[in-house]
């Protein structure tokens, strides 16, 4: 009975540790299938980029827009 | 006119019937209070003054009454009637200062401590079945209620995103884990050699505060070992506070100038359906693997599901402010009605203290080292310092780890690195509560 508290205690540890582990790889496999699946099929990244782009051409158009009212204006 | 005649008639017919109705209770109301009426005797005005002063704490304090018993109604030694309170409500006293002056996790250590006050009073018997504490109790944490409502807010608060971007630190989060079940085995070996009289059940509740996750460890000690809440729960959240100063020493000693110097390569971004889905993942790999640890795990998941669903930001908010403010007061008082004098008092307490921070310490060396043998294999190299934050006690041992890092190389920002292994470290624990519990069952 005395000799057996440590061997229990020993085998907690080996499928404790063992569970956390086998749970915490089989995550990050499941992770990185993700990441690569939702890349492939629905990438997020590229239509901002998209977005981004169209914006800074509309600010540019403003921007000029602005500018020639401006001279417009001192001119006039 | 006849209209007015049948009014009034209608009026007085109302009023008779209100009026007998009210004679009828006024009957019975002066029924009752006959019934109540307790005989009160004349007494000499010194037998009333003795009585009174037989009735103050400080006589409660010096004399105590044999036939009180403790909040779980069994016998107290005249020590934990008497001094020992007097010594419990100087603890909660340094508890307060440790909070205040200190600044050690205030949020929870105020409520415990003040609760551990009210728990110590004689005669009033707060922390008893009847009295307030005891209801607290009785409430929310012997049926583990308030830890999983405290899991959803902290899910709600959690950014799984350094960890999506970057999924092997997780396994630094695993090793940490190691803290758990190495105090496991110190545990039993000590009431092996006789110092101690912990069955599995109690050392394995001691050993989860190596997990530093203070819900995580209430959570156990409720459901494996209640009569060591107290304990359990102050040293989680006292060593919790104390992380920057128990992790440095221990960081720096197993790692060397170089590695403490790596630079890890910049986080990609992630988009949000992958926030969105990884709650649901978890979730279902912890249903397939360890339903026992679904409590944790998917309180945890709904309250980060919420956050990331997007479209119920009401709930969201309520989770991250209202709901956990009011569980948190509720759970400190609740887990401060265990610091009573007959239950804290206890060789077994002293034990339970230096088996957590030895816990807490293991963890952290395993983590560390954890992160040094992942950077013998090929790949992009880990700061072995974001190796500790694999203890949960998110977002602290995250800081502690960036501000080690900082003392280095000034250029060197490793906290979004290490929240990572930070919350990896959240669902290992819970993971080996899981394993525990279903040991027990």
């Amino acid at each position: 009975m005395e000799t057996n508290l440590i061997i229990e205690g020993l085998k907690f540890m080996a499928l404790g540790m063992g569970t956390v582990f086998i749970f915490l790889i089989i995550l990050i496999a499941v992770m990185n299938a993700m990441s690569t699946i939702i890349h492939k099929f629905f990438p997020e990244p590229q239509a901002n980029i998209e977005t981004h782009q169209t914006g800074t051409k509309d600010n540019k158009k403003i921007i000029a827009a602005i500018s020639a009212a401006i001279t417009h204006h001192r001119e006039g | 006119m006849e209209k007015f005649i049948l009014k009034l008639l209608a009026f007085f017919v109302l009023f008779a019937f209100t009026s007998v109705f009210a004679n009828e209770q006024a009957a019975t109301s002066t029924v009752e209070s006959t019934h109540k009426e307790e005989t009160y005797q004349t007494k000499p005005f010194t037998q009333m003054i003795s009585g009174f002063i037989a009735s103050t704490g400080i006589n409660a304090f010096i004399n105590p009454d044999p036939d009180e018993l403790s909040s779980d109604g069994e016998q107290m030694s005249d020590f934990h009637k008497g001094v020992g309170r007097l010594i419990m409500i100087l603890v909660t006293f340094l508890l307060f200062w440790l909070a205040i002056a200190k600044g050690f996790e205030p949020l929870l250590l105020i409520p415990i401590a003040f609760g551990g006050l009210l728990a110590n009073i004689p005669v009033a018997g707060i922390a008893g079945d009847h009295g307030f504490l005891g209801v607290i109790y009785d409430m929310g944490l012997s049926n583990e209620m308030f830890p999983i409502i405290i899991f959803m807010g902290v899910g709600a608060m959690t950014d799984f995103g350094p960890l999506l971007s970057n999924p092997k630190t997780a396994l630094l989060g695993g090793a940490a884990q190691f803290g758990i079940f190495g105090t496991l085995v110190g545990a039993v070996a000590l009431s092996q050699m006789g110092f101690v009289d912990f069955t599995l059940q109690q050392a394995s509740a001691i050993s989860i505060i190596g997990g530093a996750d203070g819900p995580t460890s209430i959570f156990i000690a409720t459901k494996l070992a209640p009569e060591l809440l107290g304990a359990i729960a102050v040293a989680s959240y006292s060593y919790m506070a104390m992380v920057p100063i128990i992790q440095p020493p221990i960081m720096k000693a197993l790692t060397t100038d170089a590695e403490r110097r790596i630079k890890m390569t910049t986080l990609r971004h992630v988009s949000r359906l992958e926030k969105l889905i990884f709650p649901i993942l978890v979730l279902s790999l912890a249903i397939l693997v360890l339903p026992e640890s679904t409590p944790l795990i998917g309180a945890f998941m709904f309250g980060n599901f919420l956050k990331e669903s997007g479209v119920v930001e009401r709930l969201n908010d309520t989770l991250q402010n209202s709901l956990i403010n009011i569980t948190t007061i509720f759970l400190g008082l609740g887990v401060g009605s265990k610091l009573a004098a007959d239950q804290f008092l206890v060789p077994d307490t002293m034990f339970i203290m230096v088996l957590g921070i030895i816990a807490f310490s293991v963890g952290t060396a395993a983590g560390v080292l954890m992160a040094k043998l992942m950077n013998v294999f090929p790949g992009n190299k880990i700061n072995p310092l974001i190796g500790s934050a694999g203890v949960s006690a998110v977002p602290m041992a995250a800081r502690v780890s960036n501000k080690v890092g900082m003392e280095y190389d000034r250029t060197n920002m490793l906290l979004m690195h290490a929240m990572g292994p930070n919350v990896a470290g959240v669902i290992g624990s819970a993971v080996a509560a899981g394993v525990l519990i279903s040991l027990f069952q």
